[in-house]
């Protein structure tokens, strides 16, 4: 390891450091006032953290988003930031020696445990590596983690492969623990969205870190400082809503306007994400630049909120002045408990252990 | 006889074990074993056939956009679009020009290139530039604090690993550019597309939109980065490392049938009127035949599927019901794979039930019998570059694989801009349609087959009450991963893997290589 007090951290120039725990700051949400507190924070680490990454009923989609962060790049992250002990695609070794790589870091008891990937329950045998299923590897390795993070739709919800009628008894990590692995109250942070955004994984891996503790969550398992806020009221196309200025088909001229995609089916009113802030690839781009949101924060994405492209059932009279907050209620389902969640300001703010007190309510929602 | 267990392959999409026997130092026989089931023939039914493509992208978040492009088109023949506006056409040509030069360069580079570049070895390297000190001694760094990360635990001191240390240290620092180069190739069509992966653009019958003058001017930028490294740096690093690695064009051919449904559409929308035009090659011979989608057979004797009729089924005759499990085949123990020992299908072309490869070389091999001029002059050079001039037979086999997705990618980057000047133009010109409404009927039947990176896709689907009453996909993994047939024939994977040497069975990199060849 290079750490040269004076002007290097692991490599990076000072400059580059302090850029770097610069937009740290911003993604958790703490201000530029923070940056000496999380500078000094990230040196006092003796050794890079280690990093376990699963990946069970996914497509990879995560992990290809992670390949896209730039805050910090690729290359820093996993070779400077932290050590990505166990990740099957990026890992040089193979087969039994990738197994000994995973167990080296399991064993140590020092890591933290990413999950990408629904648990495939109904059918273990859905899911093995190395001949042990997803629900052997998730209960054994959880036990051991110093956090448990469940990246993208899939860990957190069980998402497509849940989609009725669930072939393969597919469930987000939290709900498996508990309904499945006998772990009445499982701490698991859920950055939900699919894929999972790497800006997100990278923000809240780095608030543990630096606090020791839970960021505080939503209802369902979202860290609160991400999804705190729905796509449409951050949308910046919410002024055409109001306005009542709406694309009515594809392509007409609406879309050369910027108009809002409600009526073509956007999501927005019943999604919570950080999209129209934090964007996506480098933050250039959100889904509302090129089509209607499908809600893919949300464990209702498959089922509730579809069909894609018609609009939001209920038809809102007067949609310009309707509160997204009522759309979401008309919707109901999952989406709604959601709302509930924020409504009553339900949030999970203890600190960092499995079954602390404050988030075993939350936390059994996890896989609604 | 000795069993040589890999589970997991790493460095893939998926999730895949591979068996092999090994007799005197060469595989005598192999079986591949997909992990991993979903389930999405089954949960796609009863969706609206204009969400399939939403649905559809999830099946690989490496390739999305074929999957995408698949599930559009095949609800747009089951609803009756037979052609979208040229727009869309153009556009949908960009999304999979970015995606085709992104997943080139990853997999070539992040994929592949642990198999052949020694990263330790790049220490004993003596640097040329400031660039490649800086990463040696990013190198030294990372192994020097103990925690080797994505690095521990390789084979690194396999003799198998010919290239020098100045190599070792140049392709390791590709290595990183390629994490740049990925990504300016996603950036390329993000602003058209939204984001990446899981693009939003798309809609059956068009586009939801036409991109913004800015963004095409972006995308044309960024393309022009991408085709600087793809040309200048990916396609020298073939030739830099292939003489070192010439045994592998010996090895690897397996069946000698291949089969493509062609990709990047040409103004008439047809399959044969591609940049990389459809069609299929038996036995090795370079004259190519033209395919159906609907000639395509799955059998499921070795798949953990029901097999009750005992012949092959088509796609949307025999789905992924009813599951069939048995039993995972044992690691341990003497025992090889038998009965069924498959989450994966397997798919077979024709009457004659031919397992076919997928992939950049069936791309490259069918466009060059086809007699497309710019990839027959790239073959060629490629082929006398390696003292292979007028020989392309040779490229059948493992480094043939490897030199075929440099070619692929090449040609890709060489039309991006093409696309994009085009559409620019017409919307000069006034034309901005990018969308056809047409209600969806009752009934319809309607396929796919557009070839994702990695190989020949083809998305099946059948309405009814105007939703989906069948779905099917095949990818490339049902043809190029494929288990044995029912009359017992191997998969193109496991028999590319007969005849490949093991120097030694504790650390069988030669299997990772042929298996990586594929890009599974």
């Amino acid at each position: 390891m290079v750490h040269d007090d004076t002007t290097l951290f692991r490599g990076l120039s000072r400059r580059e450091f302090l850029a770097f725990c610069g937009s740290v700051a911003a993604l958790i949400g703490a201000g530029q006032a923070a940056v000496p507190e999380i500078a000094s924070a990230l040196e006092s680490l003796a050794k890079r953290p280690s990093v376990v990454w699963s990946l069970f009923q996914e497509c990879l989609g995560c992990s290809v988003n992670l390949l896209q962060s730039r805050t910090p790049g690729v290359a820093q992250l996993i070779l400077q930031q932290i050590s990505l002990d166990y990740h099957e695609t990026v890992m040089a070794a193979a087969g039994f020696q990738a197994e000994k790589s995973f167990n080296d870091a399991v064993d140590s008891g020092d890591f933290f445990y990413v999950v990408e990937g629904a648990i495939a329950t109904k059918i273990p045998e859905a899911m093995t590596v190395g001949g042990k299923t997803s629900m052997d590897i998730v209960t054994s390795t959880y036990k051991k983690a110093k956090a448990t993070i469940a990246i993208g739709g899939c860990a957190c919800y069980g998402n497509i492969q849940a989609a009725a009628p669930n072939p393969t008894g597919a469930k987000g990590v939290a709900a498996f623990l508990s309904e499945d692995a006998g772990i009445p109250d499982p701490t698991v942070i859920n950055i939900a969205r699919c894929p999972g955004n790497a800006e997100d994984m990278i923000a809240t891996l780095s608030y543990v870190l630096l606090y020791g503790k839970v960021p505080p969550l939503d209802a369902i398992g979202r860290p609160l400082f991400l999804y705190g806020a729905t796509i449409h009221d951050q949308c910046e196309r919410r002024a055409h809503f109001e306005a009542g200025e709406f694309i009515e088909q594809f392509g007409d001229v609406g879309t050369t306007k910027g108009w809002c995609w409600y009526k073509v089916g956007c999501k927005g009113p019943v999604t919570y994400a950080p999209c129209p802030t934090t964007r996506w690839n480098g933050h250039l781009a959100w889904c509302v630049n090129a089509g209607p949101c499908t809600g893919c924060s949300e464990p209702a994405f498959w089922d509730k909120v579809t069909p894609f492209y018609a609009q939001a059932p209920a038809a809102l009279p007067g949609l310009a002045g309707v509160s997204a907050e009522t759309i979401g209620y008309v919707l109901g389902g999952a989406a709604a408990i959601g709302l509930a969640g924020h409504a009553i300001g339900q949030v999970a703010t203890g600190r960092w252990g499995k079954g602390a007190t404050g988030e075993a309510d939350e936390m059994k929602k996890g896989g609604e | 006889m000795a069993k040589v267990v890999i589970d997991p392959i790493t460095r893939i999409e998926g999730h895949l074990r591979i068996t092999v026997d090994v007799e005197n130092g060469v595989i005598k026989d192999a079986w591949n074993t997909c992990t991993l089931f979903r389930g999405f023939e089954i949960f796609m039914q009863n969706r609206d056939p204009r969400d399939a493509w939403q649905f559809a992208q999830r099946i690989c978040g490496v390739c999305p956009t074929p999957h995408a492009h698949n599930g559009l088109i095949a609800a747009e023949m089951a609803i009756g679009i037979p052609t979208v506006p040229d727009n869309a056409r153009l556009v949908r040509n960009i999304m999979e020009a970015s995606q085709l030069a992104y997943d080139s360069i990853l997999w070539f580079y992040i994929l592949n290139a642990f198999d052949y570049v020694n990263v330790p070895n790049a220490l004993n390297a003596k640097p040329t530039t400031p660039a490649l000190q800086a990463v040696q001694d990013q190198v030294r760094a990372v192994v020097a604090s103990g925690q080797l990360g994505p690095f521990a635990n390789m084979y690194w001191d396999h003799p198998g690993y010919k290239l020098t240390p100045d190599l070792d240290l140049e392709l390791t620092s590709h290595y990183l550019q390629a994490i740049d180069a990925q990504q300016a190739a996603n950036d390329a069509a993000v602003l058209i597309g939204g984001k990446y992966p899981m693009i939003m653009n798309y809609a059956v019958g068009g586009l939801t939109m036409l991109p913004s003058l800015e963004a095409l001017v972006f995308y044309k930028s960024k393309m022009a980065d991408v085709a600087a490294f793809t040309n200048n740096i990916m396609f020298n690093d073939l030739l830099a490392i292939a003489p070192f690695y010439l045994d592998l064009a010996k090895t690897g051919k397996g069946h000698g049938n291949y089969l493509t449904w062609g990709v990047l559409d040409g103004k008439s929308q047809l399959p044969n009127d591609r940049v990389f035009p459809a069609g299929g090659i038996k036995g090795g011979n370079l004259t190519v035949f033209d395919v159906d989608p609907d000639e395509v057979r799955r059998f499921t004797k070795s798949s953990w599927y029901a097999d009750s009729s005992g012949q092959g089924k088509h796609p949307l005759d025999g789905g992924q019901e009813p599951i069939e499990f048995t039993s995972m085949p044992p690691i341990e123990g003497d025992a090889f794979p038998s009965g069924k020992y498959d989450w994966t299908q397997a798919a077979r072309y024709g009457t004659d039930n031919l397992p076919m490869e997928v992939g950049p070389l069936a791309e490259v091999l069918v466009a060059y019998g086809r007699g497309v001029k710019e990839v027959v002059d790239l073959v060629d050079a490629v082929l006398a570059a390696v003292g292979a001039a007028g020989h392309p037979e040779v490229l059948m086999s493992n480094l043939g694989r490897i030199a075929a997705r440099v070619i692929k990618s090449k040609v890709n980057s060489d039309h991006a801009a093409e696309w994009a000047d085009l559409l620019i133009a017409n919307m000069a010109a006034g034309d901005t349609t990018c969308y056809t409404h047409v209600e969806t009927p009752a009934t319809g039947r309607g396929h796919g087959g557009w070839d994702a990176p990695r190989g020949a896709l083809c998305h099946y689907m059948e309405l009814s009450g105007g939703k989906i009453s069948k779905f099917a996909a095949v990818p490339a993994s049902n043809w190029n991963l494929s288990p044995r047939d029912d009359a017992g024939v191997r998969g193109p994977v496991e028999e590319a893997l007969v005849g490949m040497p093991v120097a030694d069975p504790a650390r069988p990199l030669e299997v990772l290589r042929v298996v990586h060849t594929f890009d599974p």
